[in-house]
């Protein structure tokens, strides 16, 4: 195992960016933080700097303003780090496609590995999308398996 | 209050504003309880200082729209005591589409008008700020997303 | 006299969860002017309506905000029938007040809860937070989500709600309305919370006209506004509910109002349950044709206000031109009175206690620092310093008793 799996073995910290959202994934996702989830028993954490996170979960449609600092957050990050897209809206952009702010789904601004969908996604439906993407083999290509292949 | 003691009064009300200011072009009850009242952009600042300093309306929000005869700035205001919507319609014609601020009057519509210069082009002339509000810094100049593309005359 | 600083406030607020961006021009310690910077958010939701049915509209005004996703469909709703002069039927219009109430409900609780950790009180933050669960739980209940509802259409609503999850929510209300006293006796009778807010971010009555500031920023100041009673709606004429007003105008009179209203909320969705049960028959929907030509202005009281919505039809089937209001929009600009005068420490609850929903207000979200080489504090710092004052009056109060 590379030292680049590793890094994602025990405790993932979490820095969320709300790229231009509704508010209701950003709130289930600080649901995750309240006593009926409690992630924090898995060791995850909400971080308040991208500089000390290892997951940058985006919530939101990309508008134009907010483009340059998406990019700008995703440079900043300490590589290797997951990027999750959670909710319809940063997955394809949803019901706001068609909006003239609108600068294009997630995928085409910076690379991400895992979907959320959902409007909002249950709490549950995010504890899922984070387990399956952990558990997954790391695919080929991805920043933060660049180092061997799995067998 | 019933209903017709209610208009009742509303038709007292209407006929008192038309003598306080003749220039009025048109009152009309859109529905109920919604009163729009049609002005020339020379007693604007006269009406909103009335209603606004006077009879103590609340400051809902601007609306803006381009629509066939010129864009349309729709300012609203909120009589609480009674639950009456009342607005002021202003036409502004389509090649000139300037305006005076209503900023010093009503401290709220600062940020409104910033937003109506960006999506409809109007100018608002002595704000205190008038800057871009709500479109990307790069976003094109002279691009108002909200006029129509096509109007009839251009047909 | 030390020369002026900048304090962003932004780049990311850790807590608020939406993104925002505010300047505040320091002197030492106090803020002597501040500034935004918006359209972070906006993603052209109006003219996205403006290519929607009137019926799809719904489920974009819905999310303009998360939390508030009934208040938008619910002025939207007013708008439009008042266009077509709708008569909804008795059964839907209880049932949009329960919906509309226990969105108050589950939104006062999370303003609690956020409030909470702003003073450093985490223990709320948990608290508010999990006995929100299950107003959450009985929205997937009545209407299969936990956020986002889509129950509104035109003419009515689109679920009923029978008996079973009638007395189902009965009995969650009864268990808020215990954890209710216990929140409010944990705010109103710490001595160190009265020390902490009380004459923080004061706004007058004369504030709130400037600036059309409305919901409980508004009543907490002693403005005698609600939507709910001045131009009544749905079935708030129908049961018996009162106003509840505050003079102080302070972040503390704003707490009191939102956890006064949140008893107010749970008699009237009770009440509401009652009539619903003797309007045992009956449609929940009216049959609507079609929309005439003409203008709808419509508002409704969402937790942090009035939502203003005004749509203009043309007798198609799409609005010629939609214009939102979001609550927000006028409360933000009152921060210009609240935290000016103040200090850096009182910035955050002071912002933080209109409850500002950014999202609603179409606008803002994070921002990184651009003006380097000045000295910047971050959010997480702001907090910081805000929890770290109330921990000094904390002790100042347990030396006291001790003494």
């Amino acid at each position: 195992m590379g030292i680049k799996e590793n890094c994602f073995k025990k405790s993932l910290w979490v820095f969320h960016l709300s790229a231009g959202s509704c508010n209701n994934c950003d709130i289930e996702i600080l649901d995750l933080l309240t006593p009926r989830y409690d992630v924090e028993r898995f060791g995850m954490k909400l971080v308040g700097s991208i500089r000390h996170a290892d997951v940058l979960l985006v919530t939101g449609i990309v508008t134009k303003k907010t483009k340059a600092r998406v990019l700008e957050v995703y440079e900043q990050a300490p590589k290797p780090i997951i990027v999750i897209a959670v909710g319809t809206c940063p997955c394809t952009g949803g019901i706001f496609t068609s909006g003239y702010n609108f600068a294009g789904p997630l995928d085409k601004v910076i690379p991400v590995d895992a979907y959320i969908p959902g409007c909002p996604p249950k709490p549950e439906a995010m504890l899922a999308g984070i387990v399956k993407l952990l558990s997954q083999p790391p695919k080929s290509g991805n920043p933060r398996t660049t180092s061997e292949a799995q067998p | 209050m019933n209903e017709k003691d209610n208009l009742m009064s509303i038709e007292n009300y209407i006929s008192d504003l038309k003598i306080r200011f003749p220039q009025i072009t048109n009152v009309e009850v859109i529905n109920v309880k919604r009163l729009m009242v049609h002005i020339p952009t020379s007693v604007l600042a006269q009406i909103t200082g009335y209603w606004f300093n006077e009879l103590n309306y609340r400051y809902i929000i601007v609306s803006a729209m381009d629509s066939k005869d010129g864009f349309e700035l729709i300012y609203h205001y909120s009589d609480d005591s009674s639950g009456w919507i009342m607005s002021l319609n202003v036409m502004l014609a389509h090649n000139e589409p300037t305006v005076e601020s209503m900023t010093p009057i009503v401290y709220g519509i600062e940020w409104i008008e910033r937003e109506i210069m960006d999506i409809l082009g109007i100018q608002f002339l002595n704000h205190p700020k008038p800057e871009r509000f709500l479109l990307p810094e790069n976003w094109p100049e002279g691009n108002y997303p909200y006029r129509r593309k096509i109007r009839k005359e251009d047909r | 006299m030390g020369k002026k600083t900048i304090v962003p406030i932004g780049p990311y607020h850790p807590l608020l969860e939406e993104p925002e961006f505010f300047k505040l021009y320091c002197d030492g310690e106090t803020v002597v002017d501040m500034e935004w910077e918006t359209g972070y958010n906006h993603r052209g939701i109006e003219k996205i309506c403006e290519s929607k049915t009137f019926e799809q509209v719904f489920y974009v005004v819905e999310r303009i905000c998360g939390i508030c996703s009934t208040s938008h469909p619910f002025a939207y709703a007013n708008a439009v029938e008042s266009i077509g002069a709708v008569e909804i039927p008795v059964r839907a219009k209880l049932i949009r007040s329960i919906i509309g109430e226990l969105e108050r409900v589950h939104s006062h609780l999370l303003w609690v809860g956020l409030a909470g950790h702003f003073l450093g009180y985490n223990t709320v933050f948990m608290w508010a937070w999990k006995y929100r669960e299950p107003v959450l739980d009985m929205f997937e209940i009545i209407t299969g989500n936990r956020n986002s509802y889509a129950m509104f259409t035109i003419g009515g609503v689109r679920r009923d709600i029978d008996e079973n999850k009638a007395s189902q929510l009965i009995k969650v209300l009864e268990d808020v309305k215990i954890k209710t006293d216990l929140l409010v006796g944990a705010v109103m009778d710490d001595p160190v919370i009265h020390a902490r807010l009380k004459g923080v971010g004061t706004l007058t009555a004369k504030d709130i006209h400037d600036f059309g500031a409305v919901g409980p920023t508004a009543r907490a100041s002693g403005v005698d506004i609600d939507v709910r009673r001045d131009d009544p709606y749905a079935a708030y004429d129908m049961v018996n509910w009162k106003v509840i007003t505050v003079k102080e105008g302070d972040v503390f009179a704003k707490a009191e109002v939102r956890l006064l209203e949140l008893y107010e909320s749970i008699s009237i969705i009770n009440q509401c349950l009652q009539l619903l049960k003797k309007e045992k028959e009956g449609d929940i929907k009216a049959k609507v044709r079609e929309i005439p030509a003409g203008i709808g202005i419509g508002h409704a009281e969402a937790p942090r206000g009035e939502v203003f919505h005004f749509v203009k039809s043309d007798g198609g089937n799409s609005p010629v031109r939609h214009k939102i209001r979001a609550p927000s929009y006028n409360c933000i600009t009152t921060f210009r009175r609240s935290c000016i005068g103040g200090t850096i420490s009182d910035a955050a609850i002071a912002t933080a206690a209109v409850d500002p929903c950014y999202c609603c207000t179409e606008r803002m979200i994070q921002v990184y620092d651009h003006n380097s080489g000045k000295r910047t504090m971050s959010a997480a710092e702001l907090i910081k310093l805000s929890q770290q004052k109330t921990e000094e009056l904390n002790k100042q109060f347990s030396a006291k008793d001790r003494s």
